[in-house]
């Protein structure tokens, strides 16, 4: 592990996770040239701190959500309530509860100006929800059909091998894949 | 013998730097920066030499303007470049742009202006052709050659946004063209000055071909007066630095900038593949009828941007997927998407002491051939392709975000979207004088998106200009007196909602004074209906749609008469109309750019523009701030309660124990009507099968398929069978 750099604290961090870091405070750290080098290193140790499993945090890609290292292999996708989407590699919306606003009524909950609603024509809204906690994860306007977006497929062996310089113990080029749609296809199969 | 370095051709230098960060990876080849190395406070003091130039030329030459929109809303930039066509350092203003002038000087040498009509000490140039390289014709770019001796060693050049550029509607962000024909004044590069001094007939295109042809003469006596100040400036540098230094520092500063940039996104953010979404839509069916039979349908634009950061920290988009070209206004060329997009990276990243080409060092584009980013047609219409390019600048303020929270570095979260709104107008007098403007005022005041760790600020910002302002108000109904601003006013409720919600979108009202004989609005929207970007910030819900309102025939002339209320914004103005206080003969209502709409006295104008999205779970939003939103007025009690399950009493004051339950009665609803993704991919992989959509969206979805990688996407997402197929039909 490298020196610690307290240019921008630990603590500052757990204030600007938290959302409770003073303004004042948060211009610091935009301003600060270079930034603190062990800024991944000080966030993974606040996220651990803050979730109620041991599983090892690779990466947070969503406010609710991590890729983490199982014990036994493997790297899913987990949100800190617990729930696990499984294998990261797939877009976690298909390990979803979802809910779709189709009509201007349903849209009208959640845009309460009527004239600036989106055209129920063309569009719905959707909703995607963890089924541990029912936290709204991801909310698509897209048309009927659209596939459901993947928002973010890291490359986590270049990313800790050649940005960190910490190769992960696991490494392979299968990692950097899209599996979502062997989902799909596992689910056609199904019926 | 050529013009430049050693007797090299234009074209040869600009081959020759190309190929050399082919073949190195270093900008000009340089793998050492001699110059910054043996004596950093030299190179620095050079550097601000040239940024304090440009600030000099762009300050100085704007008083010779009259159009609002350079003087008042900084829709204008200065800039040096290399004889290559590199931009070294700019004023500030319209920053963008300066990715357009390597493709301008490309275009030069790709014609071999060199030899004809010959490229002179003195020489004036003007252009504002797509084609060949500007963005669109409303900005016009007026540049001038930089000698020392007898060689080529810069360009000066000038820029800015002008009032109207004469295509089918007034203003510079048409709403309808089918062809650079309709268009309006569009000319490709073209000798308009010689001896540091414009020629006459050039005044005789502005005055005949535009409909504002004070502004645009004065516009354009401000370009020239400006790049000849530039250059003479430049020559002081040139004589205190000597020309070697000068020639190889402005090579330096883009190879270091091209290693900063790259150390930046290392050091900040996560490699890997990021998605961004956009739909929007041109709607010209029963428009044009049968003068334009090919542009006589709607369109949904379909627009898909992945960004792969790689591990190098060079950043690539794929855009395939992307809707073809069209016989519409919104097609634009690359160098165009470089240009604008560049707006969303400065803020991310690659903010430096100076603004310069280095970007286009460390990043790549697909934007298929035949799609509307790289139309074939020579002829394509452009006028307004940035308004479509403007949205994909926030891919990278998205996704870019996303790899900064997940490095940790929260603080430099900044996703945002695009929005509206400025009009071009048009009108005659009652004395038969005939007239046109613009204005951009709802363009330079946004509400920013919501960060991850905090609110969006309220009008705060401009995407497509990091210098803007709202200007003065006096000023332009000055300029534009049937345009009488009777209020401003930020919304209640109307933000992207959010754990931490955007910045409330801002309302502009006119009334229509005197307009004479005539008078036509044509404005331009960030929104077509479907919103900005179509996906939320870790669950928050993405910006809604832009609010454009006519009303005509009302009796606010009798409110004003009377000392009543000014409706301030569209929300008041239907508040008046319900309660009675203000009659309405007819109301047009628009989420998207409009076609021209006759106006009369007393008509009310109203626009909206600039609310983003959220950031994150509305019902996780933090109870003190709810409070605050409410007593401000920021947001309703109703608001608060439906989207964010908050109760608050007749004080504003949070009800702890309600909220906590609503919290919990709105969670438990979401369980109770959602179903589980594979239920609800079975759902939607049968509307897909049945193709139970509308028209414009069957088209959009039988057009992106002909690219493999939409298609792949698409049949591997919904199982289908090479059996099924997609046909654009248009009625």
């Amino acid at each position: 592990m490298m020196e610690r750099d307290d240019r921008f604290s630990k603590e500052n961090l757990r204030r600007l996770v938290e959302g409770t870091l003073h303004w004042e405070e948060v211009k610091k750290a935009i301003r600060l040239s270079p930034k603190d080098n062990d800024r991944f290193w000080k966030y993974l140790e606040v996220l651990q701190e803050k979730v109620p499993w041991n599983d090892k945090i690779l990466l947070r890609i969503s406010d609710h959500l991590y890729i983490v290292a199982k014990e036994g292999g493997g790297r899913v996708t987990k949100c800190d309530c617990g729930h696990e989407f499984g294998d990261y590699r797939t877009n976690w919306k298909l390990g979803c509860q979802v809910y779709v606003r189709k009509t201007d009524e349903e849209i009208g909950e959640v845009i309460t100006i009527p004239e600036a609603r989106h055209n129920t024509d063309l569009v719905e809204m959707r909703e995607f929800y963890c089924p541990g906690c029912y936290a709204l994860l991801g909310v698509e306007v897209v048309p009927a059909g659209y596939p459901p977006m993947f928002e973010m497929l890291p490359d986590l062996d270049a990313f800790y091998r050649e940005w960190l310089g910490q190769p992960l113990p696991d490494e392979n080029p299968d990692w950097f894949q899209d599996k979502t749609i062997e989902k799909a296809a596992a689910w056609a199969k199904e019926g | 013998m050529g013009i430049c370095y050693q007797g090299k051709t234009l074209d040869e230098l600009v081959s020759e730097r190309d190929q050399s960060f082919r073949e190195t990876g270093h900008a000009y080849g340089l793998k050492e920066l001699t110059l910054l190395d043996s004596d950093p406070a030299k190179f620095m003091r050079f550097q601000m030499r040239l940024v304090a130039s440009c600030i000099n030329a762009r300050e100085t030459a704007k008083l010779i303007s009259a159009n609002p929109m350079s003087i008042i809303q900084g829709e204008l930039l200065f800039m040096l470049a290399n004889a290559e066509g590199d931009v070294i350092s700019t004023s500030y203003g319209l920053a963008g742009h300066i990715q357009c002038m390597p493709f301008i000087v490309k275009s030069l040498a790709d014609l071999n202006f060199e030899e004809d009509p010959g490229i002179n000490a003195g020489d004036i140039f003007s252009v504002n052709d797509p084609l060949y390289g500007p963005s669109h014709n409303a900005d016009c770019y007026t540049f001038l050659p930089i000698y020392h001796e007898n060689e080529l060693v810069g360009w000066t050049v000038g820029l800015n946004h002008v009032v109207d550029v004469g295509g089918i509607q007034p203003g510079g962000l048409g709403s309808i063209s089918t062809s650079v024909f309709t268009d309006g004044f569009t000319y490709p590069p073209t000798k308009t000055g010689h001896n540091f001094k414009q020629e006459k007939w050039w005044d005789l295109h502005w005055k005949r071909r535009t409909r504002t042809e004070m502004f645009n003469v004065l516009d354009d006596k401000m370009r020239a007066a400006g790049v000849v100040g530039l250059h003479d400036m430049i020559q002081e540098v040139i004589e205190e630095f000597g020309i070697d230094y000068y020639r190889q520092a402005m090579k330096e500063i883009i190879e270091r900038e091209r290693r900063l940039l790259i150390n930046r996104v290392k050091t900040m953010a996560v490699p890997g593949l990021y998605n961004w979404l956009q739909f929007s839509s041109v709607n010209y069916k029963d428009t044009l009828g049968r003068l334009w039979p090919a542009s006589n349908r709607n369109w949904i634009l379909h627009k898909p941007a992945e960004l792969h950061i790689r591990p190098d920290g060079t950043l690539f988009t794929d855009m395939e997927g992307l809707t073809s070209e069209g016989e519409f206004h919104v097609n634009a060329y690359p160098p165009a998407v470089r240009m604008l997009t560049s707006l969303g990276i400065w803020p991310m990243f690659a903010y430096t002491e100076t603004l310069n080409t280095a970007l286009q060092y460390m990043t790549d584009w697909n934007l298929p051939p035949g799609s509307m980013f790289n139309p074939q047609n020579p002829w394509a219409a452009t006028t307004m392709g940035l308004g479509q390019v403007g949205g994909v600048i926030y891919q990278f303020n998205r996704n870019l975000s996303y790899a900064f929270f997940a490095r940790g570095f929260l603080e430099e979260t900044f996703p945002q979207d695009g929005a509206g709104s400025g009009y071009g107008v048009q009108g005659t007098l009652g004395d038969g004088f005939q007239w046109a403007g613009g204005d951009m005022a709802l363009i330079t005041c946004w509400g920013q998106g919501a960060k991850a760790f905090q609110d969006g600020f309220e009008a705060a910002w401009c995407g497509p200009n990091p210098e803007p302002d709202q200007g003065e108000v006096e000023l332009s109904e000055f300029l534009q007196p049937t345009q009488l601003n009777i209020g401003r006013n930020l919304i209640t409720d109307f933000c992207g909602h959010g754990k931490y919600r955007s910045g409330l979108e801002i309302g502009m009202m006119q009334m229509i004074n005197q307009p004479g004989q005539a008078l036509i609005i044509a404005t331009y929207s960030g929104t077509t209906g479907m919103g900005g970007g179509a996906l939320g910030m870790c669950g928050g819900y993405p910006r809604s749609n832009d609010v454009i309102i006519y009303a005509h025939d009302t009796n606010i002339r009798e409110v004003v008469e009377h000392g009543g209320h000014y409706p301030r914004d569209f929300v008041e103005m239907t508040q008046m109309i319900d309660d009675g206080t203000l009659s309405v003969g007819s109301m047009e209502l628009f989420n998207s750019p409009t076609p021209s709409i006759p106006c009369g006295d007393g008509d009310l104008f109203a626009s909206t523009s600039g609310s983003m999205g959220g950031w994150g779970d509305a019902l996780e939003r933090k109870y003190d701030l709810v409070e605050e939103d409410v007593k401000y007025g920021w947001i309703s009690p109703e608001c608060a309660k439906t989207v964010y399950g908050v109760i608050t009493d007749d004080n504003g004051k949070v009800n702890v124990e309600e909220s906590d339950l609503l919290r919990k009665l709105l969670r438990n609803r979401r369980k109770e009507r959602s179903v589980d993704a594979k239920e609800w991919w079975k759902l939607e992989r049968q509307v897909v099968v049945d193709k139970k959509w509308h028209e414009d969206i069957n088209n959009m979805f039988a057009d992106s398929c002909k690219y493999d990688k939409f298609r792949n996407q698409f049949y591997g997402m919904w199982q289908l069978s090479e059996g099924y197929t997609l046909q654009e039909k248009v009625k």
